[in-house]
């Protein structure tokens, strides 16, 4: 029987950090049983729009049942690719244009894995965590609403 | 029969509230509160969203029992 992984707090609230992602790279090294990372970062486009290009979007969820989602989603991918670890981050909050959202991070023995769970992962969150975008527009203060396709 | 019910995105945005209690005679499918809400928010009668009971997507045909949170939810935009 799999262990059971405990839920994890995913979200964060602003922007990831570049230094975040550097440290939680940092702190695999003691993992030798790890030969592959796979890390997938979500990074706020400049879409442009009637009124302006995107300047950031303002992230707010139902957290309980995102919080949720999130730990069935990890279940999911423990259960069907061989990791050794796993962690997602999301934000919450204005996260501006060219910044990141959204850090998926799996590791494995093997690349194979790392490369199919992420994929899975990134995936599975965009269709099924109940997390929504208001996506800042222009100078003048307008906004839409963001709708994963 | 009361519950509680919370708005996200476009549709708190509607609303112009993010939670309120929901006071009905008797009881509720979630189809029956669904036309109920578009009655009080007619502006949400064209916008794409899903309705969850206590954090499960639910269907139209699904019995409200008390205690519940129901949730509006507008189209997921993680990532």
């Amino acid at each position: 029987m799999e262990k059971a992984h405990k839920p994890k707090k995913v979200f964060v609230q602003g922007p990831i950090s570049p230094d975040f992602v550097a440290k939680s790279i940092a702190s695999h090294q003691s993992k030798t049983g790890i030969g592959a990372h796979a890390i997938f970062l979500g990074q706020i486009r400049a879409d442009q729009k009637e009124g302006g290009a995107v300047t950031g979007i303002d992230y707010t969820a139902y957290e309980e049942m995102a919080e949720q989602a999130f730990h069935d989603i990890r279940e999911a991918a423990f259960a069907k690719f061989e990791l050794t670890c796993m962690h997602i981050y999301h934000s919450l909050g204005l996260v501006p244009t060219g910044e990141i959202s959204l850090f998926v991070f799996v590791s494995s023995p093997h690349r194979r894995a790392a490369f199919e769970a992420s994929e899975y992962i990134v995936e599975e969150i965009k269709a099924n965590v109940p997390i929504f975008g208001k996506e800042l527009v222009g100078e003048a203060g307008q906004h839409v609403w963001k709708e994963n396709t | 029969m009361s519950f509680q019910v919370k708005y996200f995105g476009m549709l708190a945005e509607i609303a112009g509230l993010s939670d309120e209690v929901w006071n009905a005679a008797g009881g509720l499918t979630v189809g029956q509160f669904r036309a109920q809400m578009l009655d009080k928010y007619p502006a949400m009668r064209d916008k794409k969203f899903k309705i969850a009971v206590n954090q499960k997507i639910s269907e139209d045909f699904v019995l409200i029992e008390t205690p519940a949170e129901i949730a509006l939810l507008p189209p997921f935009a993680g990532g």
